[in-house]
């Protein structure tokens, strides 16, 4: 059982000032095996408080990151799920699902997580999971102003995933739950 | 059985799993000893199956038929399966297949402690804590212990067991409590499968043999019946393939039906099954931890806190260490007390041999054969008849089990002895004791622990040692202690200042009559024999209830000496010598103090010389040896550590009143050629009148003494109530007795025998000078000037014990002249004899007491 936490599009210190003091205190060392961020932390600091949660943290470069040394795109299996990482600026248009199979395909994975529309999406397309955890910070974008801050838990467990989406609404913090199953079958097909 | 048929199970070649070679298989093999040893080891051959029995898991009467047996155990494989599903959570995989109705509380960031993630948090981290030990586990066996498949089910037996006992949760060393369960488990289903191969056909067949059988009821009963042909007919068979079950020898046939897949619940019940290994190891291990409905629970040894009901207040392993000193200082109190002058305490090394039950120090091997006297050893609770004593009971001790463990710990402590003794620092002394030499004989060993367990259980042992632990107390601070006495000496039933010397004359003698006690080597501590008087008395001091702080005593004890020295010879010259004062009390406190006995003999003899009486000193002497025979009968349970508290009341309701009394009261005994020293005072005043009564008795029919029936009443225990019939009954005695002194005494004794008044009572300043008693008082006040309250009266205690001794050197005067008087020709014939050297030496010193006496009166 591998808990991985998908967040992106904090951009902090720009639009948001911090993480929200809910998510915040829940997001403790100790449970989380792996972190994926999609990108636009933007800062360096951002980083770093990651690592305190998890030290195997995983990032793309969003438009907005200082660190230019994020890759585009990344790809890493954990359990026997294969996951890829975009921050998704570059999928025209942007969060447009057929654009994202697109790079699913191409990436060759079972889930992959984008962000970039600070809005939360899960899609289960051709036997995978497009996932868009939204913004974490509730941060505004070039889309949307009204953002509810949010991001994505995933319990990978043998050929189950459930994917736990924290949302702050309201100042609440409400979760819900997508359960997914990987085919074998499905396996082989790619 | 025959050793024919045995042949082919006795090379039981290490089962593959198990590469360890198991000796103890061997020997559970050998079950012809092993059943002859023990009869209620029904099991004796199959080690686990037996453990289970002994750990109460299994029922342990052997009227219990095999049937019996699979229920229980499906019971608790049932049990151990219930709590599995429900304390082992997998959050991830809903129970009931329906989603969590609350994705708020059951998400894995769930600040909620009571959320299954949460607690699935929790688990884990236990789960790394247990793993961390598991991986080490005997690193030695690692082929069996190492494996995944035994470290999974270790680590799930431990996992449920703290989460099933919240309240202790895991601690180092629990892993190794279980690990050997585990083992002998393993080790009864290789053997097992061992027995199958040999006799494939009847494990195979059984199932159609069961279809002749109209069911299983008459099948086992046919089985039964022809048990008892058995044995004949198996020596014809030999080596012979076995056709059918019932020409199995019992043994086999017990494991056939135990492993019986049709038998009663069915395959949950097959007892031996590789199956539900870890079910019934987590039962062992429960039944070990809690220790069902006995008195040593193995988890109480993990907890720091006292168990409820303790009676010491101290964690249940730091008790059990303490009890394992004690029984080590009524064993080898050399040893004890070289221990203890070192500063080693029992929980440097005991806490590591208690809690893993000795799993450190012995191979696995040799484990399993002490753990299989540890088990056998019930484990319920003895009850004692220590009822008042019961304050100060050391839990370990009321069951056998316990009693073993403690036994053990101390057999192996003596096996140590020497190299222990050997040791000059602590450190040397602790590396020795936790370096448990490997190589020993562990048949030896655990004799010499079974002897020793049934001492600890025979022995008052089980309440004592208030001075055990309040040595613990003292070495925690002097200062605690050095408060706490003063309010101990204080008696709500006697003023203060009354209390003081008698209290301490009271201290004095009880621990004299301890160190008496062992020096007529009886039934106790014959190796502190060989050390000096000061160490004696020192144990002595400390064994016998920490009555007089042992501190203060040692200090007053060797300054005492020399003090007595400085004195006597300043009130050689001081004095002049007023030798014809009637001198009845040295003569008793000389029966107190052995060691002044020749002293006492000697002033006698000056005094017989002078004319007075020769047949006193006959008489002193056969009292003060019988006395101290006697002594030692009566103060057995004194020296077994009386709980402070009796000691306390006792003394101080007795003490001032009675001290007195019994002075005068040992003074017509012993002159009377009795033996009765100075004991009757302390303890157990219950346990003495008898004594006292007879003696009397005696003295009246050969000394034709008229009326001393009247002595009768003299029982000690009415001592506090009857003050006064005592008081009246020396009168008598004494009126009867002494002609030329009776006037005096009388009034004496009456003034003593006055509880309120006996310290300020000086009236009679008759002036005799009392010899040796004055060394005692010396002793007393030596001591009481440094108790903290005493202060204040240490004039008023010098000026009563100068007066008291005034009194008992009259009465003793008075009893030679008594004696002269009547002038008993026997008592003559063993005076000649007796004489000698000693009556010199005590002539003098009834002298020095006599000045002494007159300046602590003038005091």
């Amino acid at each position: 059982m591998v808990l991985v936490l998908a967040l992106g599009d904090l951009h902090i210190p720009h639009r948001a000032p911090d993480l929200p003091a809910k998510f915040k205190s829940m997001l403790v060392p100790g449970k989380i095996q792996h972190i994926i961020c999609t990108g636009n932390l933007s800062i360096k600091e951002v980083h770093d408080y990651l690592k305190t949660l998890c030290p195997d943290l995983h990032i793309t470069r969003g438009e907005y990151d200082e660190d230019t040394r994020y890759p585009e795109t990344k790809t890493l299996t954990i359990g026997q799920f294969k996951l890829g990482l975009c921050h998704g600026h570059q999928v025209i248009p942007w969060g447009d699902l057929d654009s994202l199979a697109m790079l699913q395909r191409q990436l060759d994975v079972d889930i992959l997580v984008t962000g970039h529309t600070h809005q939360f999406t899960a899609y289960k397309h051709e036997g995978g999971v497009v996932i868009n955890p939204g913004s974490a910070t509730g941060a505004y974008s070039s889309i949307t102003y009204d953002v509810n801050p949010s991001f994505v838990l995933m319990d990978i467990d043998g050929l189950r995933v459930v994917v736990y989406v924290y949302e702050l609404i309201d100042g609440e913090v409400k979760v819900d739950k997508i359960d997914f199953k990987k085919t074998a079958s499905i396996h082989t097909a790619h | 059985m025959p050793p024919a048929l045995m042949n082919p199970l006795m090379p039981p070649p290490p089962p593959p799993s198990v590469s360890v070679s198991a000796p103890p298989e061997l020997e559970g093999f050998d079950d012809v000893s092993g059943r002859s040893v023990t009869q209620n080891r029904r099991f004796g051959d199959l080690r686990g199956l037996q453990w289970r029995v002994d750990l109460g898991v299994l029922p342990s009467e052997s009227s219990t038929s095999i049937d019996d047996l699979r229920r229980v155990t499906a019971n608790c494989r049932r049990r151990y399966a219930n709590l599995r599903r429900r304390l082992l959570v997998e959050p991830h995989i809903p129970k009931d297949g329906s989603n969590s109705p609350d994705l708020t509380m059951d998400n894995p960031l769930s600040q909620n402690p009571d959320s299954t993630w949460s607690r699935f948090f929790r688990n884990a981290e236990l789960e790394r804590m247990v793993d961390q030990d598991l991986s080490r586990l005997y690193p030695e066996h690692g082929n069996y212990f190492q494996t995944p498949g035994c470290q999974g089910i270790l680590r799930r037996i431990l996992l449920l067991w703290c989460l099933r006992h919240p309240e202790c949760g895991y601690r180092q060393g629990m892993h190794e409590l279980l690990a050997p369960l585990l083992y002998v488990l393993q080790v009864d289903v290789e053997r097992l499968s061992e027995v199958r191969k040999l006799y494939e056909d009847i494990f195979t067949d059984k199932f159609d043999g069961l279809l002749y059988q109209e069911n299983d009821l008459s099948y086992s009963f046919d089985f039964r019946k022809s048990q008892d042909l058995l044995e004949d007919e198996i020596g014809s068979h030999g080596n012979a393939k076995v056709k059918s079950l019932d020409e199995l020898d019992p043994a086999l046939q017990t494991i056939v039906l135990l492993s019986d897949a049709y038998g009663a619940e069915g395959e949950l019940g097959i007892v031996l099954s590789e199956k539900f290994m870890e079910h019934d190891a987590y039962c062992m291990f429960d039944a070990l931890m809690s220790g069902v409905r006995g008195s040593v629970a193995m988890a109480d040894f993990f907890s720091s806190f006292p168990v409820a009901g303790s009676q010491t207040g101290l964690p249940p392993v730091i008790e059990a260490s303490t009890a394992l000193y004690h029984l080590l200082c009524l064993v080898d109190s050399s040893l004890y007390s070289h221990l203890l002058d070192l500063g080693v305490e029992p929980q440097y090394f005991s806490l590591r041999w208690l809690r893993v039950l000795f799993g450190r120090e012995f191979s696995l091997d040799n484990l399993l054969i002490i753990w299989d006297e540890i088990f056998a050893s019930d484990n319920s609770k003895v009850e004692k008849s220590v009822d008042d004593n019961i304050d100060w009971g050391l839990r370990i001790l009321h069951s056998p089990r316990g009693a073993f463990i403690a036994a053990m710990a101390v057999a192996m402590l003596l096996h140590l002895r020497s190299s222990l003794l050997a040791t000059e620092n602590p450190t040397t002394c602790l590396q020795r004791l936790l370096n448990f030499p490997e190589n020993i004989n562990i048949k030896k060993l655990l004799e010499k622990a079974k002897s020793l367990q049934a001492r600890a259980l025979s022995v008052d042992i089980s309440s004592p040692s208030p001075l055990i632990i309040g040595y613990h107390l003292q070495s925690k601070s002097v200062m605690t202690r050095s408060q706490t006495l003063p309010s101990e000496t204080v008696s709500p039933k006697t003023p203060v200042n009354l209390l003081t010397d008698s209290y301490w004359e009271e201290k004095w003698r009880v621990a004299h009559e301890a160190e008496e006690l062992k020096q007529d080597g009886i039934e106790q501590q014959i190796p502190t024999r060989k050390k000096g008087w000061t160490e004696k008395v020192k144990n002595t001091l400390r064994r016998a209830g920490s009555d007089p702080p042992p501190s203060r005593i040692k200090n007053g004890k060797k300054e005492s000496k020399v003090v007595r020295r400085n004195i006597l010879e300043a009130l050689h010259k001081a004095l002049g010598p007023e030798e014809e004062a009637e001198q009845m009390d040295c003569h008793e406190i000389l029966c107190k103090q052995e060691n002044l006995s020749e002293a006492a003999e000697g002033v006698q003899q000056n005094d017989n010389s002078k004319g007075d009486n020769s047949y006193s000193s006959d008489d002193r002497c056969p009292s003060g040896n019988t006395g101290i025979e006697e002594s030692s009968s009566v103060y057995s349970d004194s020296t077994s550590p009386p709980n402070e508290a009796n000691d306390h009341e006792i003394t101080s309701q007795g003490s001032s009143v009675a001290s007195n009394l019994y002075l005068d009261e040992c003074d017509e005994t012993a002159d009377t050629s009795l033996s009765d020293p100075p004991l009757p005072v302390s303890d157990h005043p219950e346990s003495i009148p008898e004594t006292s009564e007879s003696t009397d008795v005696d003295v009246d029919k050969s000394e034709n003494i008229p009326q001393m029936s009247g002595c009768n009443n003299n029982d000690p225990g009415n001592s506090a109530t009857h003050p006064k019939e005592k008081k009246q009954n020396k009168f008598q005695w004494f009126w009867k007795f002494g002609r030329n002194t009776v006037e005096g005494i009388s009034g004496k004794v009456g003034a003593a025998s006055e509880p309120t008044k006996s310290t300020s009572s000086c009236s009679n300043q008759s002036n005799s000078q009392p010899p040796v008693s004055s060394t005692t008082s010396e002793h007393f006040t030596s001591v009481s000037s440094k108790g903290d309250s005493v202060d204040q009266n240490v004039m008023g205690t010098l000026k009563n014990i100068g007066q008291s001794m005034l009194d008992h050197i009259q009465v003793i005067e008075s009893v030679f002249q008594q004696d002269r008087n009547q002038g008993v020709s026997v008592e003559n014939l063993s005076k000649n004899i007796l004489v000698g050297k000693g009556q010199v030496t005590a002539m003098a010193a009834l002298k020095e007491l006599r000045k002494i006496s007159n300046i602590l009166s003038e005091m």
